[in-house]
């Protein structure tokens, strides 16, 4: 029976990661996931909403809870910003039950809507690993993604209660998964450490060098990719390492691709992208 | 398990060697030894050979003679027949000066002594000249760590002096063959020979008859098994071959004994009553304070026991009517002493307090000399694999030992860290310290934490049976050797801080004490939370963009100097120059991603919260001009303008002309305009991109967003929250 969630497709799936969406439906179509899109769901606020006011991040957040809520299912996403900062948005209304009141007052005034906190958010990842099985999703390959491969976390959703059943700052659930798709996963200091995406507009000159770090150390261990499982991440590896590199001096050409795309293109979707990526990473390099 | 005793011996004149072996104690303990610290004038030489592991902490006084208290002991030693020491291992300190001829010869002395008969020397004597401190510290922890690593000292519950007769059965043996109990063994002496508890009621209401059985049940805790009689047809010579009895009797009318236990009392008390050495009785006594024989059958029983030859191990208890809360309260400290008896029937009084904390489990409450500390939970020896991050700063080499070993679960990572400098690599370098010391933080598997107060078992998750470990300096501060950092790049900082008070003037309360300075409890409260990190130095490496970001403060500082901002005593003035600082570039926009901070679990919430806080301040006063704030103001904008985020407007507005410019020739607008090409997506994303190039092709994003469903509600939800918007 297929397990059924809210999708919530993350901050920039929709516009500079279009590849995420387009991965994303046949990758949970083979997986046996069904996904109901969350109509009028917003962004998550990506922690960025948060800086100029916090309490409205946590009420539009809480909209978008309520709304998983009047579709009976928990919600799931293939971005891990948008799983960190829904489930600390999600914690915070659970723990505090004066910030909940006063939240669900303002929704009901402004949209109708309360929600009651009995909702989960989830990650593609560790509904995988968790709810799916690695097993599973070895009998679904078709392509095996055989490469050394670097997984990338990234902060935001391994912290306690965002991570599945997976460590915080150890986490083995990406390694687990590159393996069942026939990869070699990369062992890494770097992975669930940030690479400044909330500063890339302001304080571009170090999120460069967080960004050359993290490519460096991926490549200094042998990968010859990166997956992301941060939809802000990967594109930020993605689009700024050439600029990293000239900023720091460091090689940083590599591909960096989402964990929708390793996955689809495992399960035999997208058999011409997986081409290519075969010959940019033996040919062309980044 | 065996757990042998260790002995930390010290002979002294000025206190120097006592400061020593004090000192020496408490370093055992935190290595979970139970160390046994003793004057060389306290100890009989007979007993040395009962301690596996014996340290010597020594002056010389005069022309080489031993300190007063060591004379004794000396003399003893080289007198007719010295004990054979072989099986025990032995290390000593001699405290001595150069400046004399016979410089430590008292150490040296006791160092011959002890390899004469038999001892195994742990490592080399160590003599210190007048400045001991270091030298005699790297010896203690040397020491200890062998000990602590050979397993042959661990966990010693007992501090007792071993008995001098360990071989023998001290009491009156029965008839069958006992099993002797090392003194220090608390799982043997629990758990071997006879554990059995007679348990005598002598009731004439019920009540003794109850209490007896809920002493029973309670004793099952303590390794005893209780046996409950009545005294109405007991046998009372069977007593003879008992170790623990206890009774519980209460009084009737005029100090009489109670209905059932009448008969057993006149035989008691007869010629034909056995001897009881070798038993040792509680007495618990019901009675009525309002009688003039107040529990005086209790009384009685506790005489004539005590005349037969019973010893007597705890005072008897004398309860008036309400008798449940005294009984429970002398239980707790009467079974623990009956289980301190074992099968030979010698009471093994240094036993008691770990069969209390035994008996209680990790439930037990408070202990320790605060009265807050949590009694340690100890665990099997698990397989770990340490990785610790090395660095020679002479060759300029970095790299990484492992180690494979197996060690105690509840092991702090600290000690696991001594273990492995005493035993495998005496190179290895980190920063030693209580516990609590917050110099000692390191980085396990990314975590930050403080070593000493971070268990083995709990440091990262068990997979295929261990635990991997890679130990790392902290991150954000220069590396002086393998895990010591330098913290003075902090230190810098915070000075550029500026971090003193200046205060305002205000106006005092009066109070009783006349008039003073107040502060709401409110906000006392709350500006202590916003600096209430344990470890400046592991809240500073908490930030992913520290090491990248020169000049930034750093969370520490930031927190710190946010707390003082919002302190009501703080000087206008000083407000101001606080509020400068925290918007300067290195201020509180340094910091690109505050997710980085809040996942640290060693950083509180409160802490994390309040630099949120702070940074919220900055860019409002800011008016959310600059980048940051303009992409702060711009992603919120877009969201509220069409519930999704719109890239083009944020890159636009953010940046301006010129960094979008820069970006054109520094290969970021080249990279997404060509993301089809290594995406292998679609050239052109929709309509957009054949009507608005470059928007749409590649990974170039939408001009435009279409608004989520119902629109209207986010922004409804806008206009209540924050009409800036």
């Amino acid at each position: 029976m297929a397990l059924k969630y809210a999708y919530h497709p993350g901050n920039i799936a929709h516009s500079s990661a279009t590849e995420v969406s387009q991965t994303m439906e046949p990758t949970t179509r083979s997986l046996g996931i069904e996904l109901f899109p969350m109509d009028g769901a917003t962004s998550c606020g990506a922690g960025i909403i948060r800086q100029a006011n916090d309490l409205l991040q946590v009420t539009l957040n809480a909209r978008n809870f309520a709304i998983a809520e009047s579709m009976g299912m928990d919600i799931i996403t293939p971005c891990a910003a948008t799983a960190g900062n829904l489930n600390e948005d999600l914690a915070r209304l659970k723990r505090d039950s004066l910030l909940l009141a006063k939240t669900n007052d303002v929704l009901q005034r402004t949209t109708g809507l309360t929600m009651s906190g009995d909702v989960g958010v989830h990650h593609l990842l560790h509904v995988i690993v968790d709810e799916i099985g690695l097993d599973k999703v070895g009998q679904k390959v078709r392509n095996p993604i055989d490469f050394p491969i670097a997984g990338f976390y990234g902060p935001n959703m391994q912290q306690d209660g965002a991570c599945g059943e997976d460590d915080v700052f150890d986490p083995q659930y990406l390694e687990m998964l590159i393996k069942a798709l026939g990869g070699e996963p990369i062992l890494w200091e770097s992975r669930t450490q940030s690479v400044g995406v909330p500063g890339l507009f302001s304080e571009e000159a170090t999120v460069l060098r967080q960004i050359a770090s993290t490519i460096h150390d991926a490549k200094s261990e042998g990968a010859a990719m990166i997956v992301s499982a941060c939809t802000l991440s990967h594109t930020a590896l993605d689009v700024y390492q050439g600029k990293a590199g000239r900023a720091t001096g460091i090689s940083t050409n590599i591909p960096v691709i989402h964990l929708t795309e390793m996955l689809a293109f495992a399960m035999g979707h997208y058999n011409n992208r997986l081409a290519q990526l075969r010959t940019r990473i033996a040919v062309i390099g980044d | 398990m065996s757990v042998p005793p260790l002995l930390i011996l010290f002979g002294s004149e000025s206190g120097n060697s006592e400061d020593l072996a004090t000192i020496a104690e408490k370093q055992a303990k935190s290595l979970g030894l139970t160390p046994s610290v003793k004057g060389m004038d306290e100890v009989e030489v007979g007993n040395l050979p009962n301690y596996q592991n014996i340290l010597i902490f020594c002056s010389t006084w005069g022309e080489g003679e031993m300190p007063d208290n060591a004379v004794d002991l000396w003399e003893a030693a080289n007198g007719g027949s010295p004990p054979s020491m072989s099986g025990c291992n032995f290390a000593v300190c001699a405290l001595g000066d150069t400046s004399y001829e016979f410089f430590c010869q008292s150490g040296k002395d006791w160092d011959e002594w002890f390899e004469k008969q038999g001892a195994t020397r742990l490592l080399d004597r160590v003599d210190c000249d007048v400045e001991y401190d270091d030298p005699a510290a790297e010896f203690t922890t040397n020491a200890l760590s062998l000990i602590a690593s050979s397993g042959t000292g661990a966990a010693n519950p007992s501090d007792e002096e071993p008995s001098g007769e360990s071989g023998e059965p001290s009491g009156d043996g029965g008839p069958e063959a006992q099993i002797e109990t090392d003194s220090d063994d608390l799982e043997g002496l629990l758990s071997s020979g006879d554990r059995s508890l007679m348990l005598l009621f002598g009731s004439q209401s019920g009540n003794s008859e109850e209490l007896a059985a809920k002493i029973s049940k309670d004793a099952k805790s303590y390794g005893l098994e209780g046996e409950v009689h009545d005294m109405d047809g007991f046998d009372f010579n069977s007593l003879s071959g008992k170790k623990r009895v206890l009774i519980v009797c209460s009084t009737w009318g005029e100090g009489e004994m109670p209905d059932n236990a009448e008969e057993l009392w006149q035989f008691a008390i007869s010629d034909s009553a056995s001897r009881l050495e070798g038993v040792h009785f509680a007495i618990c006594a019901l009675g009525d304070t309002s009688y003039e024989f107040f529990c005086q059958s209790g009384k009685d029983w506790d005489d004539q026991l005590e005349k037969l030859g019973a010893t007597r191990i705890i005072d008897r208890l004398d309860c008036d009517v309400d008798y449940d809360a005294p009984a429970a309260e002398w239980i707790l400290e009467t079974l623990p002493a009956l289980a301190a008896v074992d099968s030979t029937g010698h009471f093994h009084d240094g036993m008691v307090d770990a069969i209390k904390m035994y008996a209680s489990g990790s439930s037990a409450g408070a202990e320790g000399e605060d009265g807050f500390s949590m009694p340690e939970v100890k665990s099997e020896p698990i397989q770990a694999s340490v990785s610790v991050f090395r660095y020679d700063p002479e060759t300029c080499s970095t790299g990484t030992d492992t180690w494979l070993c197996s060690l105690p679960g509840h092991m702090s990572v600290l000690e696991v860290l001594r273990t492995l400098k005493a035993s495998q690599d005496g190179t290895l370098t980190f920063r030693d310290g209580n516990s609590d010391d917050s110099n000692t933080a390191i980085s396990i598997n990314g975590r930050l934490v403080l070593p000493g107060l971070c268990r083995l078992d709990s440091a990262a998750p068990m997979r295929d049976g261990s635990v991997s470990l890679r130990i790392e300096p902290l991150p954000g501060f220069e590396v002086i050797r393998d895990l010591a950092i330098d913290p003075w790049s902090l230190e810098r900082k915070r000075e550029s801080s500026d971090p003193w008070m200046v205060a305002a003037t205000r106006e005092g309360a009066h109070t009783p004490q006349g008039v003073m300075g107040t502060m709401d409890p409110a906000i006392a409260s709350s500006l202590h939370s916003m600096k209430d990190f344990g470890s400046q130095n592991i809240l500073h490496s908490s930030s992913d963009a520290v090491p990248h970001a020169n000049g930034y403060l750093g969370p520490a500082v930031i927190a710190s100097t946010w707390s003082r901002r919002n302190d009501p005593r703080t000087s206008p003035s000083k407000a101001e120059e606080i509020d400068k600082m925290l918007s300067s570039p290195n201020g509180i926009k340094a910091e690109t991603d505050l997710a980085s901070i809040n996942r640290q679990s060693s950083v509180p919430r409160a802490v994390s919260e309040s630099l949120l806080v702070a940074k919220n301040s900055v860019l409002t006063g800011d008016g959310f001009n600059g980048k940051h704030g303009k992409h702060v103001w711009w992603y919120t904008w877009t969201v509220k303008s069409s519930g999704m985020v719109n890239d083009t407007v944020i890159y636009r507005q953010a940046l301006g002309p010129f960094a979008l410019l820069g970006n054109l020739f520094s290969g970021v607008t080249a990279r997404m305009v060509l993301g089809f090409t290594r995406t292998g997506g679609n050239v052109f994303n929709g309509m957009l991109g054949m009507v608005a190039p470059p928007a749409g092709i590649g990974k170039m994003p939408k001009q435009f967003n279409s608004s989520v469903e119902n629109h209207h509600e986010v922004v409804a939800i806008f206009n209540e929250m924050d009409g800036r918007f």
